[in-house]
């Protein structure tokens, strides 16, 4: 059964992953961003369906990672593969720093706190000229030659994708997941059996991080370039929004709402430029029509409690 | 595994909506030009009417029976002032949309991220609006060109003006982001050039979208200046204005706020505008005096019913630069309209304008002068008002291969 | 290049407070509104910098009907400010009232989906340019302070202020309302239990928020710009505020309010470059060394 699941599960993403390779290069490219915040949604979601700890300031993270790849290559002209790899290394350790006092506080607490270190991160971006090119963003980011071709792009994301989809989703199947669970439904009683709550959460806290530098780095080198906005606000609100509407409390529910959200933004913009009351009105549709995300609709049925009680599927 | 399978079969039922691509142009089919601009927030009142100039040019154009006898189309996109967002509808824009040309953009970041993917594609863009000196400087390449001005051209416009007047302290006042910081210190470098007995007496750096200036106003009369050289613009403009007024502020220290004569803020201040304030402005609607700048402003104002604020004279030089040099090249060929573009001269609205070959800056300057009352209009106009044409304070063709590295 | 010299001249100095205190009173009053709907209602209103910008724009609309009679201005500041009251129940009553039972989570995305909405709508029914309205006449001159001008209007906001908070205070402590507002604040199980209708509580509450913000717009719009994008800012620096003086908390609120006015007016002295930081290292200090904030309640909700 678990080796005809993993097949299933493995020509599946195959298939689906081969499509965009057969489309136009436009299609190819979309697929490569969605591919992206595909995965920055899931690194998110760590967080907030299986740590139910909101972050508002994963933009932090998303843009210390597009940064630290961008300004390696550019700037200090060390190899692409320590460059990319450093990434997630510095978005981890920044996000071990702000973790270490977030992950003091509960609820809306933690959300402003996160919030207000990720404003100091783009404040930083923005402000120092000497090193990221303050506003104007650190333009031209050298990418190797090799992925140039933005279908060589596109396998190199597929790669990196399913490979850390891969490990996150044995993470969450791990024993850590489920004391990630445990502490997420209780916290209390998690403490009460011997589960050293903080150290859960910060470990939860500095893997989202450092996975959401990843996506950051994967995502400067597909738009040449990293910008103040990678760490703004409303960058953590974009990926809120994806994993809510694709739905926190299953695995790839939070890939498939970048899909939606992407793939709806480039439809409507080429007809509207007032796409934000299109968004509003998605949103309102997400919380009175589909609560719990597009996924919980359509595989657990609309009369579902919002929120699964047990283990997300 | 069932819902894995809806979700397999959800996602490709996306993937096939998506894969139904438009069918590729013909020849006969209409010269597509991409317009990228951030259509909301405080870029709107430029952006807005800069549309509203492109699709006049357009039809304009088009109603004489096009370029090469083939229609001009507009297709425009919003960028929402995000340098990643404006890269991925320049994208959509060259590889959905299979435009000929891009052109547009007012957000300086926007401007030099997009002239990224410009070189990538070999797609040319005419920036229309945004003034980072970069572009046409260090970061400048084969396809990217600017038909306006730069900071670099209006700094220093300034500085030669200000050389002129007995004002020896100076006190700067600008946004805090690239654009105001590199105004301010294009001005001061001029001016100390020109001046060596001037000094700067203190800096105030507000944020952009700042609503109160009051501690900015306090610190600047404090130090009592002669003229505060500002670079504060739209909304924020409004804002200092309005709050610095009742200290007395106007009638202590001189001000010239660049880019502030321009219609978008001097309309929504009226009679509240401090007259005799100095100002630079874009474009006015009632300076040249020429045959083109008044067919202009007429056909504006029957399309509209308003005067044209400077954002339609933006976009409507672009276009027409767009379209001559499609006529000169006899082509819609890139390679070959970029070399028409060079050294292309066309009849504006400002007068007679050119795009040096070698670095691709137009030669577009500033109008200056200083704010009076005007019978006929129940808003300030620019009285004493000097054109500086862009030819006299644009970088060398030394300076430029100095900035690119080149020899 | 830190010159505490400037710091040597009283007037100047005075004049600097007067100017933090101005910002601080107009925070205050968009803020109140906030941090009353937290604390009863238990919702984060996105949207309340999104009712600011519709206060500015109604009174900016009123105010050109009326335009040249001197009370153009006071008219404009009632009714844009009561139209916002109306909005606030609509949004409440409509919005809101079904998501009560769920996660925070889901109230915040409605309140965020509404700023995307009302946003686009002020952009649509106004049009991109900047507006601006006149300051009252007799408000529009200044009075000498340790012989430096300071603006009539600025000094009318500072008592403004304090008035506001006061009549909260006295809602909150001396009615009937004010009680039950305290009781939902508390418990919102037990506000049920003894009778009252908590759905009516709620939209008044919502509506007092809801005109305060819009009050905060009309009062501010003759001394800015009215602009599509005015909302942001706003939202951001109340959110500081009521983070730093403790959610739900007033008092906590006023303090925030002072203290980000005059950190915003005597930090950009010494450092002009940097004031995009203060309020962030600010809001990071308060909720490292003092979560629930200065004034707040230590429980979380």
């Amino acid at each position: 059964m678990v080796l005809a699941r993993r097949t299933a599960v493995a020509t599946a993403a195959t298939a689906l992953l081969a499509v965009p390779l057969g489309l136009p290069k436009f299609y190819l490219l979309l697929a490569t961003e969605i591919l992206i915040m595909g995965l920055f949604a899931m690194a998110f979601n760590l967080l907030l369906g299986y740590g139910g700890m909101v972050s508002f300031g994963h933009a932090a993270f998303y843009g210390v990672g597009a940064y630290t790849c961008g300004l390696l290559l550019k700037k200090a002209d060390v190899p692409f593969a320590v460059s990319f790899l450093a990434a997630p290394v510095v978005a981890a350790a920044v996000a071990l720093v702000f973790g270490l006092l977030c992950i003091r506080l509960t609820r809306i607490y933690f959300s402003m706190l996160t919030l207000a270190f990720s404003q100091i991160v783009w404040a930083i971006a923005f402000k120092w000229y000497s090193l990221t090119g303050g506003d104007n963003g650190l333009i031209g980011i050298p990418v190797p030659s090799a992925l140039a071709d933005p279908r060589a792009l596109y396998l190199f994301t597929v790669a990196i994708v399913v490979l850390v989809g891969g490990l996150l989703w044995r993470l969450v199947n791990a024993p850590f997941g489920r004391t990630l669970l445990a502490v997420r439904e209780n916290a209390e009683r998690a403490e009460f059996v011997g589960i050293h709550v903080r150290r859960v959460q910060l470990a939860a806290f500095v893997i989202s991080g450092g996975v959401s530098g990843l996506a950051g780095a994967l995502f400067s080198l597909f738009s040449r370039g990293a910008f103040p906005d990678y760490a703004y606000w409303t960058k953590s609100a974009e990926v809120l929004l994806m994993t809510l509407l694709g739905g926190p409390y299953v695995f790839l529910g939070p890939a498939l709402g970048a899909a939606i959200l992407i793939a709806l933004n480039s439809i409507v913009t080429s007809f509207t430029e007032y796409w934000p009351v299109v968004l509003g009105a998605v949103l309102l549709m997400l919380i009175y029509v589909f609560p719990g995300g597009v996924t919980r609709f359509f595989l657990v049925g609309p009369t579902a409690p919002a929120r699964a009680p047990g283990e997300p599927r | 595994m069932k819902r894995l399978m809806v979700l397999v079969g959800f996602m490709l039922m996306v993937a096939t909506v998506l894969g139904s691509a438009p069918a590729p142009a013909a020849a006969q089919e209409p010269i597509k030009i991409g317009v990228i601009y951030g259509l909301g927030g405080a870029a709107a009142p430029y952006t807005k009417p800069a549309v509203t100039g492109h699709e006049m040019a357009v039809e304009e154009i088009n109603g004489k029976g096009g370029v090469l006898g083939r229609k001009l189309q507009l297709v425009v996109r919003d960028d929402q002032s995000k340098p990643d967002v404006g890269v991925r509808e320049a994208r959509d824009l060259i590889l959905k949309e299979k435009v000929n040309f891009l052109t547009g953009i007012i957000h300086s970041g926007v401007a030099l991220a997009v002239s990224e993917v410009a070189k990538e594609y070999k797609t040319i863009l005419l920036v229309s609006i945004a003034k980072t000196a970069a572009l046409t400087e260090d970061k400048g390449h084969r396809y990217a060109f600017r038909s306006t001005s730069n900071t670099l051209i209006e700094g220093r416009a300034a500085a030669i003006l200000m050389a002129q007047q007995p004002f020896k302290r100076y006190a700067i006042a600008g946004p805090d982001y690239e654009y105001g910081h590199r105004m301010g210190e294009d001005f001061v470098t001029q001016l100390k050039k020109l001046r060596p007995d001037v000094q700067i007496v203190t800096e105030v750096w507000p944020k952009l979208g700042e609503r109160d200036f009051t501690p900015h106003i306090n610190a600047l009369l404090q130090a009592k200046p002669d003229m505060v050289f500002s670079s504060i613009w739209g909304g924020d403009h409004i804002a200092f204005v309005k709050q610095a007024k009742p200290y007395g502020f106007f009638g202590k220290t001189q001000y010239l706020a660049i880019g502030q004569g321009d219609l978008d803020v001097v309309v929504p201040l009226g009679a509240e505008a401090p007259e005799g304030m100095w100002v630079s402005s874009n474009y006015t609607f009632y300076h040249p005096d020429s045959p083109a700048n008044r067919d202009f402003v007429a056909k504006y104002k029957a399309r509209t019913g308003d005067l044209p604020p400077s954002g339609a004279a933006f976009a409507y030089t672009s276009t027409y630069f767009l379209a001559e040099a499609i006529r000169k090249a006899k082509s819609t060929d890139t390679e070959k309209v970029v070399d028409a573009l060079e050294g292309l001269t066309v009849e504006t609205v400002h007068g007679p304008l050119t795009i040096r070959a070698y670095d691709h800056q137009s030669n577009k300057g500033q109008y200056f002068g200083r704010l009076k009352k005007a019978p006929e209009y129940p808003f300030l106009i620019i009285g004493d008002l000097q054109y500086i044409g862009g030819e006299k304070t644009m970088r060398t063709l030394d300076e430029v291969k100095a900035l690119r590295g080149q020899k | 290049m830190i010159d505490l010299g400037i710091l040597g001249d009283p007037a100047f100095v005075a004049v600097q407070c007067l100017n933090g205190l101005t910002q601080a009173m107009f925070l205050f009053l968009i803020a109140s509104g906030l941090t009353l709907i937290f604390g009863v209602l238990g919702v984060l209103n996105f949207a309340h910098g999104s009712l600011y910008m519709l206060g500015a724009y109604l009174s900016y609309t009123i105010a050109s009907l009326f335009v040249g009679r001197p009370s153009a201005f006071w008219v404009a500041l009632v009714l844009g400010s009561l139209g916002v009251a109306l909005a606030g129940g609509l949004i409440e009553a409509v919005f809101l009232r079904p998501v009560y039972r769920r996660e925070e989570l889901d109230q915040l995305l409605v309140t965020y989906a509404l700023v995307l909405i009302i946003g686009d709508v002020v952009k649509f029914a106004w049009g991109p340019d900047n507006r601006s309205i006149s300051r009252p006449a007799i408000l529009a001159g200044s009075v000498l302070i340790g012989g430096r001008d300071f603006p009539t209007y600025n000094l009318v906001v500072i008592a403004l202020g304090p008035l506001v908070a006061a009549a909260l205070w006295l809602l909150l402590t001396r009615t009937q309302f004010g009680r039950l507002i305290r009781a939902a604040a508390s418990d919102r199980e037990m506000v049920g239990v003894v009778g009252a209708d908590v759905s009516r509580l709620f939209t008044g509450v919502f509506v007092l928020g809801a005109w305060l913000g819009g009050l905060g717009g009309g009062l501010a719009a003759p001394v800015g710009a009215i602009y599509p994008g005015m909302d942001v800012e706003v939202i951001a620096e109340s959110f500081i505020v009521v983070v730093v003086g403790g959610m739900g908390s007033l008092t906590g609120t006023l303090l925030g309010s002072i203290i980000i006015g005059q950190l915003n007016a005597f930090g950009i002295l010494f450092f002009p470059r940097f004031a995009l930081l203060f309020v962030y290292v600010l809001m990071v200090v308060v909720l490292v060394v003092r979560p629930w904030g200065l004034l707040g309640k230590p429980h979380t909700r």
